[in-house]
């Protein structure tokens, strides 16, 4: 058995929207580590128990599907599903049925989180520019946008939408959540019967695995830590499910001492306070595992308290 | 999962606000899992089961009629296969076992009554003023059959379907298939479906004809007497099916569903094995005894249309309480071009207790007699040759039903169930009460049955 | 052959009716956890079902009504 260094894995042009450069397929301790870039992430699989045929066409497989959806939900592209929706201002727009999936989900979470979780509130970003100066947006210019949020106000029935004039969707906040366990799913159906395959995925930290490693021990994966201070990875050991993680990761504004995380209410077109630097929620799916754990962050100070009521798995850093 | 470094977790779980944040905070994370499942196509359903895995359930009914009647035994063996597109496998093969004896049709009387087995090989002998049964029923039957479901697309499923069964005497082929559309985010479904059935009946010694006289056993007369009571040694059934049903989900907690169902049947439908008794209707000693003639009673082969048409109406309710507890109900009501009519009350509650749970069962059924339905021919009627069809099949009379029963079941772990239940069943009949000598008889004993089930799933 | 005109229209109307007031009844998908449970499905013991109705229908002169009536066992 030769040295295996590492190859790319050839994507066809038609499949790869983004132009992103082609996956790198490499061996780390008799586990297949496949890495390539998507939605402004590293993303990762590792593979156990296959071969080499195996993990390229694993490898191959996911990050088609990877570039799939970023192409189809990215705010930035002209012409795909993203940018049909946010144009629908004069005509009703049908969606086929992965889309409409997702605007069902988004309006459930909006009714679960009493309106925290909003997918219309990506206009935000016009008035806050999280850059870590003092620039915080005056009370005007939030009265004049808080009319272009609010979910209950985009006409949404039977995959047919409509949105008002000017107001607009991102799904960005459950963009990666969702393709990670997309993925799970299409490479776990692709598993033959007879072999016996674990995988983990990790795109930028939201995580999900197939089950335990081959010998029954949890992944151990390193989170990154997003202390301001210290760089220390941290550990985490998974055995089922997946962990999605929520951070400001440096974005934030600081104004007279406190600090404006990125995380914006919806309601209030204001920025959480007291928001912790990242919560880690555990979950049976990734999406399930996001969004509790963007919920948690929009607590700002009850963080903690609402992850301990909902009973989930979870890791806050305060500090 | 298992954190490494979780000094949040511990403060948290310890900080004396925790149990008053579980209680300002609403609970989402049930509904986000099921958002959650929803979204990636899994459902409840699937995620539970091992996916593309068999399903069995091995059961054994016993059904025992009282005084000496019917005693049915029939083991059960089905199987089920979900595979990861939603396709699904079934396969059941039932046994049926059945000995002791069904009433024949004719009247009890005051003298002993001696009858020809349906074969034609042998008799059997009635006792003074007791009901006529035919204990001739001794046999065994084997039916396999197989579906397969199937979506067509996110809003149509089709589902085709073979059959069949085979006794000693009887063999039924079957084809059936239905189609489904889902509207309404699969809130209302419409199904249709249509079977198709043949039917071969070869009882030993052929079929009888129609309202013609039973031969008398120990007559010079009867090898001729019993081969002109015979038509052919075999005679067939058609039955088409069809059937428009709506299911509808009301709320989170409550289901529907209404069908209607057109069934129509052709060829040979007598019951080869039944008889009716000619009462003599002359005034003198032998008024409301057995008529005779040539100094034997005289017995006649029933003889039913050769072809009915039957409606039915459905109706099914089901409701979870918040306990866990589920309560099903349904009216059926049926109509058909025999002028029967029937009325079917079913209710049932589930108790769930934790991992067993416990189900009473009542149900009440009521029917109105086909027109053609006589419990004894009159000898005015035999000697005029008035009456074209007739039948004292109880199973057509003014009748009611009713059937209280308990099932236990314990679920040994998610997809492993034992379950028993016990029934008694209580049916009784009604009408013409006869004259003369034939009113002191009981033309309509009650009939009452226990039956036993025993069942496994894995 | 009247009953059977009446039975078919009437229950032809029925269904037009319960399919036009259907449009707006139901619940979200994420709601069917509870009616997804096995013992909320319509035929719950699929095998208690069929000897159940083997029973009734050598027994009685209806049949059917949740699927297809008979059993094609020469019971009549």
């Amino acid at each position: 058995m030769g040295q295996f260094q590492s190859l790319l894995v050839d994507i066809p042009l038609q499949d790869n929207p983004s132009h992103h450069p082609p996956p790198q397929l490499s061996l780390k301790d008799s586990l297949w580590l496949g890495q390539f870039q998507a939605m402004a992430s590293d993303c990762q699989i590792l593979l156990e128990g296959v071969d080499q045929l195996q993990a390229e066409t694993f490898l191959k497989l996911a990050t088609i599907e990877t570039w799939r959806i970023e192409h189809k939900f990215s705010r930035y592209k002209t012409g795909n599903t993203m940018d049909q929706i946010n144009h629908a201002y004069k005509q009703a727009l049908s969606v086929d049925d992965e889309t409409t999936a997702l605007l069902n989900f988004a309006d459930q979470c909006y009714q679960l989180s009493d309106g925290l979780f909003d997918v219309t509130a990506g206009v935000l970003r016009k008035i806050w520019k999280f850059n870590g100066s003092d620039h915080i947006p005056t009370s005007q210019q939030i009265d004049e946008i808080l009319p272009l949020i609010g979910w209950h106000k985009v006409h949404w029935k039977a995959q047919n939408i409509k949105l008002p004039e000017a107001m607009e969707l991102d799904l960005g906040g459950i963009g990666k959540e969702y393709a990670v366990d997309k993925v799970r799913l299409l490479l776990q159906k692709k598993i033959p019967q007879t072999k016996d395959c674990r995988i983990l995925i990790n795109f930028g930290g939201d995580l999900a695995c197939s089950g335990p490693r081959l010998n029954g021990e949890a992944w151990e994966v390193a989170v990154e830590s997003f202390q301001h201070e210290k760089h220390a990875a941290l550990n985490v050991k998974l055995n089922q499910g997946a962990i999605a993680t929520s951070g400001d990761s440096r974005r934030f504004l600081l104004k007279e001492g406190v600090r404006y995380s990125h995380i914006l209410n919806p309601r209030t077109g204001q920025a959480i306070t007291d928001a912790p630097h990242s919560v880690s929620v555990a979950a049976p799916s990734c999406m399930q595992a996001g969004i509790l754990s963007t919920m948690a962050m929009l607590q700002g100070r009850g963080a903690e308290d609402f992850l301990t009521a909902q009973g989930a798995d979870f890791w806050v850093q305060r500090s | 999962m298992q954190l490494i470094n979780s000094k949040s977790i511990n403060e948290s779980a310890n900080s004396p606000a925790t149990k008053k944040a579980s209680q300002s905070f609403k609970k989402i994370a049930p509904a986000l899992a099921a958002a959650s499942c929803s979204l990636l196509g899994i459902t409840d359903a699937i995620a539970q089961e091992d996916n593309g895995e068999w399903k069995f359930d091995v059961a054994t009914l016993i059904y025992a009629e009282s005084d000496s009647r019917v005693i049915a035994a029939e083991p059960v063996f089905n199987a089920t296969k979900t595979y990861t597109d939603g396709e699904v496998l079934n396969v059941k093969l039932v046994f049926d076992t059945l000995t002791g004896a069904s009433p024949n049709g004719a009247t009890p009387s005051n003298t002993a009554q001696t009858f020809t087995r349906p074969s034609g090989n042998g008799q059997y002998i009635v006792d003074p003023n007791e009901s006529p049964l035919d204990d001739t029923f001794k046999d065994t039957r084997g039916a396999l059959s197989g579906t397969w479901t199937a979506p067509i697309d996110r809003d149509w499923e089709y589902t085709v379907g073979a059959y069949g069964s085979k006794e000693y005497d009887y063999l039924s082929l079957g084809l059936n298939g239905g189609l489904k559309r889902y509207f309404n985010q699969k809130n209302t479904a419409l199904n249709f479906g249509l079977a198709f059935s043949a039917d071969t009946i070869e009882p030993e010694g052929g079929n009888p004809l129609g309202l013609a006289r039973m031969a008398t056993p120990g007559t010079a007369s009867f090898d001729a007497d019993y081969d002109a009571s015979r038509a052919d040694s075999s005679d067939n059934k058609t039955i088409i099916d069809a059937i428009f049903g709506v299911t509808q989900v009301i709320n989170t907690k409550t289901i529907m569903q209404f069908n209607y169902g057109l069934s129509l049947s052709d060829g040979y439908l007598n019951d080869p094995f039944k008889v009716l008794s000619v009462i003599d209707s002359s005034l003198g000693p032998n008024y409301g005894g057995n008529y005779q003639d040539g100094g034997n009673n005289v017995y006649l082969y029933e003889s039913r249309p050769d072809s009915r048409m039957k409606h039915t109406l459905f109706w099914q309710t089901k409701y979870a309480l918040d306990n866990g507890d589920v309560i099903d109900g349904s009216y059926r009501f049926m109509l058909d071009d025999w002028g029967i009519t029937s009325h079917t009350l079913d209710f049932r509650y589930r108790w769930q207790l934790g991992d067993s749970y416990l189900e009473p069962h009542l149900r009440y059924y009521m029917q109105s007699e086909a027109d053609f339905y006589k419990r004894y021919l009159t000898s005015d009627e035999y000697t005029a040759n008035s009456i074209k069809e007739a039948s004292s099949d109880e199973r057509l009379s003014d009748m009611s039903a009713y059937t209280i029963g308990l099932k236990y079941g314990y679920k040994l772990s998610k997809t492993k169930e034992f379950n028993v239940r016990a029934e008694y069943y209580m049916q009784s009949h009604s009408g013409d009460n006869g004259f003369g000598q034939l009113a002191s008889q009981d033309l309509y004993p009650d009939s009452n049955a226990i039956i036993f089930q025993v069942g496994y799933s894995f | 052959m009247k009953f059977k005109y009446i039975a078919r229209s009437t229950s032809c109307l029925a269904i037009a009716l319960a399919l036009s007031a259907c449009s707006n009844i139901g619940i979200k998908p994420w709601e069917r956890d509870t009616l997804s449970r096995p013992e909320m499905q319509l035929i719950h013991d699929a095998v208690e079902a069929g000897l159940d109705d083997h029973i009734y229908f050598s027994k009685e002169a209806s049949s059917g009504g949740r699927s297809f009536g008979g059993g094609g066992c020469g019971c009549n």
